[in-house]
């Protein structure tokens, strides 16, 4: 596939963004069933040990892709004016990036 | 029996309307182009495309109570009354149920419907081994009626881009093709954002084909093997 | 409309709901870890039926858009992808996501 603009990229982000969400929630579905947290220091120390923090930063940069590439093929779908689609899909690139760095701060801030 | 019909002549109507009509049956009347034959005697301004009346020339396509079919296979018995026929959705209309399928026959030529091979000719003709020849099954039996592509919500809003549940299944027929040559160049052509990829897997396509055929999962095989591809 | 279209733009819908949704669960993950008073403000924020209303129809959104994903990914790989299995696997998903959102008022109530 030599083409600079294709299909697949973003087909293949969607799914695979998906099972790594996938594998996440249902380890946070389990941890909550069997060992929920009941004080605050029980949860922030289970958020932010390492492996838990890591996964948690490996779900929302899949969470962010996956809403990239879902809202984008909204946007393609319903918004036809080629500006305005433009415009919306920069707004919707910049949201994605500002919650990028919110919670990367939380992740890293928290464990000070 | 009780019909509802879409009724449009650019010539002289400002909009369109519905009309009803009332015909008595006949007992030779088995299929809904039956009553519709009878009809335009009555009628002989009602037009409607058909020619084979059995299914395989897909000609009378149009919108039966809300769902795409073919006039000449759909037995009347099985009908709610009154019965609504439309023009085949998100397609332009030229009067009455008769559409504009240029954009649809525009996508189905860009798929290249015609096997590619530049290899010598044999002396008689490109064989190919009963295994390879059965992967056709469940292809070559479309008939372009254009049921599927015109009830697909994805080819309703980008009809330009989008090649539409048909063009893709027949695209899928030359790509499995063992006597076909150009297979990375198919790919290759339907791999951007647009040709293949508003497929959302609606479904709506196989729910609708006449000839009982899967254009979605035609298209869930090309994914495939881009996938497969691209590895 | 065939269960297959109302389960696919159901799918549509909740990714919305749900992509609209990231800033504010951010939020609530951001204030309970700041510390022991913002977390027992998040943790209370349950007794309100305002919010509890707002979490199950998020958790309703999430079972249906994760069902109706998984119902996808299998069919990609040719999985429930013929019409009578996928037309059972729409319905499936459908109440699926519902029954989820109840259990899910059961166990707040």
């Amino acid at each position: 596939m030599k083409k600079s603009v294709t299909g697949l990229r973003a087909w293949l982000v969607q799914r695979i963004s998906a099972v790594c969400m996938l594998l996440f929630i249902v380890f946070v579905l389990f941890h909550f069933l069997f060992d929920p947290p009941r004080s605050y220091v029980a949860w922030h120390g289970w958020v932010m040990s390492p492996g838990v923090s890591v996964a948690t930063f490996v779900f929302f940069a899949a969470l962010l892709m996956h809403a990239w590439v879902g809202i984008r093929d909204v946007v393609m779908d319903y918004v036809r004016p080629v500006a305005l689609r433009f415009a919306t899909l920069a707004l919707l690139g910049l949201c994605l990036l500002a919650i990028a760095a919110w919670v990367g701060r939380i992740l890293l801030m928290g464990r000070g | 029996m009780r019909l509802s019909i879409f009724r449009f002549d650019p010539d002289r109507d400002k909009k369109p309307y519905m009309q009803d009509y009332e015909i008595e049956l006949k007992p030779g009347d088995r299929m809904l182009l039956d009553v519709m034959m009878r009809l335009r005697i009555q009628d002989d301004s009602l037009a409607f495309r058909k020619s084979c009346r059995e299914g395989v020339c897909g000609s009378d396509a149009m919108n039966i109570n809300g769902r795409n079919g073919l006039a000449c296979i759909t037995p009347v018995g099985e009908l709610r009354e009154p019965v609504e026929l439309r023009p085949l959705p998100n397609f332009p209309v030229i009067r009455d149920l008769v559409v504009d399928m240029t954009e649809f026959f525009q996508h189905y030529e860009s798929i290249k419907p015609y096997l590619v091979n530049n290899d010598p000719p044999p002396a008689k003709e490109r064989l190919q081994s009963p295994q390879d020849r059965e992967k056709l099954d469940g292809l070559y039996e479309c008939i372009l009626c254009a049921c599927c592509t015109s009830q697909c919500p994805s080819a309703w809003w980008n009809p330009d881009r989008f090649v539409g549940p048909a063009g893709l299944l027949q695209a899928y027929r030359f790509i499995i093709d063992s006597r076909d040559r150009a297979t990375q160049e198919r790919l290759d052509d339907l791999n951007d954002p647009y040709r293949l990829f508003r497929c959302r897997t609606i479904m709506n396509c196989t729910e609708v084909c006449p000839k009982g055929l899967a254009p979605s999962r035609a298209i869930e095989k090309i994914r495939l093997m881009m996938v497969k591809e691209s590895l | 409309m065939p269960v297959g279209a109302l389960t696919s733009i159901m799918h549509r819908v909740t990714g919305v709901l749900l992509a609209v949704g990231i800033p504010f669960g951010v939020y609530l993950l951001d204030r309970s870890l700041q510390g022991p008073q913002t977390y027992a403000e998040v943790t209370g924020l349950l007794d309100g039926w305002v919010f509890r209303i707002a979490v199950i129809a998020s958790v309703w959104a999430l079972a249906h858009h994760l069902l109706a994903g998984i119902r996808h990914l299998l069919s990609d790989i040719d999985i429930g992808s013929q019409l009578p299995a996928a037309r059972r696997s729409a319905w499936a998903v459908n109440l699926a996501g519902l029954i989820v959102a109840l259990l899910t008022a059961g166990a707040l109530s």
